[in-house]
């Protein structure tokens, strides 16, 4: 069976390791790409420059996506996936970010988002919320098709 | 005295007695006026009790005497009897104001009216007069006159229908600077400053008192040194019994130092707005700072904390004991600050919070409360409040106050004991009232002040957790939905931590 793609867009190299070490600790069946700005996401996703080899960057079956981001926030990202209309605009967004705002989280879904986790505090919460996002993400979840097939 | 005949013609009829004869007897009987005759020269020829009574002569002592003897030496050096009986005989009638003199040499005010008598040829025979003593209502309009003269806050003056000053009082003189003697007889747009007078204002203002009786306005007025002061004016139409326009009264105040206090006002209350304005901006400017602090100060909060876990898990075996401690030591410090950072965001987040005041209900804020404070010791959490109680709020904000308070009361229990904790609610006066009663440590009352401020804590960390700012986000929670708080405890004795905030509308 291929590995699950999952993108996460994550500038911050020390959130990014404990992330990693904590999706680790699972038993494998996706694959994580990791990206450290909204430029390189919009890129990755259009399929621009080298993310035009998609044997090398596959088009991710979900992304996980910090706001606060150098370049292009994470609003920005999401906003512009969200314009698309190749079926792209139907990717599975999930807000992974430290901002407990209100505005934030509003504007969030407001823009499409699919769900909207907090970076939690400790080691033992992130690797809980990993376990919880393989489980219902990666297999209670039923995936969209990203090509322009029109739902019937 | 014969009863007064009725004045009904025909009076011929009357008794067969001549009309003439009647007349005379009617005379006979009027005692508030003077009704005598004089002969062409003035001289007196008739008396009657009027006359005795205003003027204090009996028929015997003036018969025959010139009419001279009631006027003031002033009025007979200017010869005013003859004069006044040339213009009757000239017109047919003379009618005046002025002092005449009694008998006994005392004044009086008068109202006298001469007519001139003719016979049927046309030849002059004499003069009929009647004189009244008005000195009463003299008297009254002298008291008017000097009341109005004495007034010196106000300027009271008169116009003719046309606009041109008639009188003038101290007040006028005062605020305006003209002398009665300088403004009588001027036109009044002189009060007015150039461009008012250009675009007619003075002539709008006669024109709306005219047409409804009345005028008030407030502005600009000129005083004779070229000085402005701002006026505030009434302006009221003057009008005859048949109410023909005879003139205007008007009345002037001088407001200058109430609109120069206004006008500091207005300036202060722009001020304000511009502050406010300031305020807003170095506000969103703080909305900012707390953005980047909730954001940034965490991750190397978040870093710190896992790789202190990490070093447990996976460096364990390398690590003695105290090796282990200190890995301890570090993972307490970091949930400790990030205890602090985040109850230092909702302390600041309780402060901006604009959002409207909703109604709530309080038993489903405390639900929700109890429903984030999770676990507590079993039975030592009591909700006695009824359901239909609504308190006007901000939803999140009153659900976190009922957390703090709550979790404050269920922390500071006895050592050994469990504790007991029991929110209640009552209502008086269109306020609800949230208590929550603990059978807790209690405080001294000279603490009980300081435990609302930020960062303030009366234990140490070990005997008590907690970052000192969950009372202080109480208070001023409480504060901004309208409402209030306190305490009310003994040491050892627990302590009720209550909360007041208006009744809302049940929904």
């Amino acid at each position: 069976m291929p590995l699950t793609p999952v993108l996460l867009v994550e500038d911050d190299p020390t959130d990014f390791r404990l992330i990693q070490r904590a999706f680790n600790k699972l038993s494998n069946g996706f694959q994580m790409f990791r990206l450290t700005n909204g430029d390189e996401a919009v890129e990755y996703l259009a399929g621009d420059g080298p993310y035009e080899n998609r044997g090398a960057y596959p088009m991710p079956a979900i992304l996980l996506l910090d706001l606060k981001l150098p370049r292009r926030s994470g609003f920005e990202v999401l906003e512009w996936l969200r314009r698309q209309v190749s079926g792209l605009n139907r990717l599975p967004v999930i807000i992974l970010t430290s901002s407990r705002h209100s505005t934030d989280i509003n504007r969030a879904y407001d823009l499409g988002a699919n769900s909207y986790l907090v970076k939690p505090d400790t080691g033992a919460q992130l690797e809980e919320l990993a376990a919880q996002f393989r489980t219902y993400w990666l297999r209670m979840n039923e995936f969209p098709s990203l090509r322009p097939e029109i739902a019937r | 005295m014969p009863k007064p005949p009725a004045v009904v013609p025909p009076v011929a009829t009357l008794s067969g007695i001549k009309s003439s004869d009647v007349f005379s007897r009617l005379v006979d009987t009027v005692s508030d006026y003077a009704i005598f005759v004089l002969d062409p020269r003035g001289n007196i020829s008739s008396w009657n009790p009027g006359a005795q009574k205003l003027k204090g002569y009996s028929a015997a002592e003036i018969i025959g005497k010139h009419f001279s003897v009631f006027y003031t030496a002033a009025d007979l050096a200017k010869d005013k009897p003859g004069y006044e009986l040339a213009a009757a005989s000239k017109v047919g009638r003379f009618e005046d104001e002025g002092w005449r003199v009694r008998k006994d040499g005392s004044r009086f005010w008068a109202n006298v009216v001469i007519t001139r008598l003719l016979d049927d040829e046309g030849g002059l025979i004499g003069f009929g007069k009647i004189t009244r003593d008005l000195s009463e209502r003299r008297l009254s309009e002298t008291r008017y006159r000097l009341l109005i003269d004495g007034i010196t806050d106000y300027a009271i003056f008169s116009l003719d229908a046309t606009g041109h000053v008639t009188s003038w009082n101290s007040g006028a003189q005062r605020i305006k600077g003209y002398t009665p003697d300088e403004i009588i007889g001027k036109h009044f747009s002189a009060f007015y400053p150039d461009e008012d007078r250009k675009a007619g204002f003075p002539e709008t203002v006669l024109h709306t008192a005219e047409k409804e009786g009345h005028f008030e306005g407030e502005g600009w007025r000129v005083r004779k040194d070229g000085s402005k002061f701002w006026a505030n004016v009434v302006v009221t139409a003057l009008r005859d019994e048949e109410g023909t326009l005879t003139g205007f009264s008007k009345i002037t105040r001088d407001l200058t130092d109430r609109k120069l206090l206004l006008d500091e006002l207005k300036r202060h209350a722009a001020e304000l707005e511009l502050r406010v304005r300031e305020r807003d901006q170095s506000n969103a400017e703080l909305e900012a700072f707390a953005y980047s602090v909730s954001h940034d100060l965490r991750a190397p909060l978040r870093a710190i904390s896992g790789f202190a876990d990490a070093l447990r898990e996976e460096c364990a075996q390398q690590l003695d004991q105290s090796g282990l401690d200190y890995v301890k030591e570090i993972s307490d410090a970091s949930r400790r600050m990030n205890n602090l950072v985040q109850d230092l965001i909702e302390y600041g987040r309780v402060g901006r919070i604009s959002a409207p005041l909703a109604s709530v209900n309080l038993l489903n804020a405390i639900n929700e409360a109890t429903r984030q404070l999770g676990e507590v010791p079993a039975g030592s959490l009591k909700v006695d409040v009824r359901a239909d109680l609504f308190v006007c709020a901000h939803p999140q904000m009153l659900t976190q106050v009922i957390y703090n308070l709550l979790s404050n009361a269920l922390k500071f229990h006895k050592k050994d004991s469990v504790p007991q904790v029991c929110a209640s609610a009552e209502e008086h006066d269109g306020v609800v009232r949230l208590n929550v009663r603990d059978n807790g440590i209690g405080i001294a009352p000279e603490h009980q002040e300081r435990i609302w401020n930020v960062f303030e804590r009366l234990h140490d960390r070990e005997t008590y957790a907690g970052t000192g700012i969950g009372l202080a986000i109480v208070k001023r929670a409480a504060d901004r939905m309208e409402g209030s708080s306190g305490v009310i405890s003994q040491p050892g004795d627990g302590s009720t931590f209550w909360i007041e905030l208006p009744r809302g509308p049940a929904k």
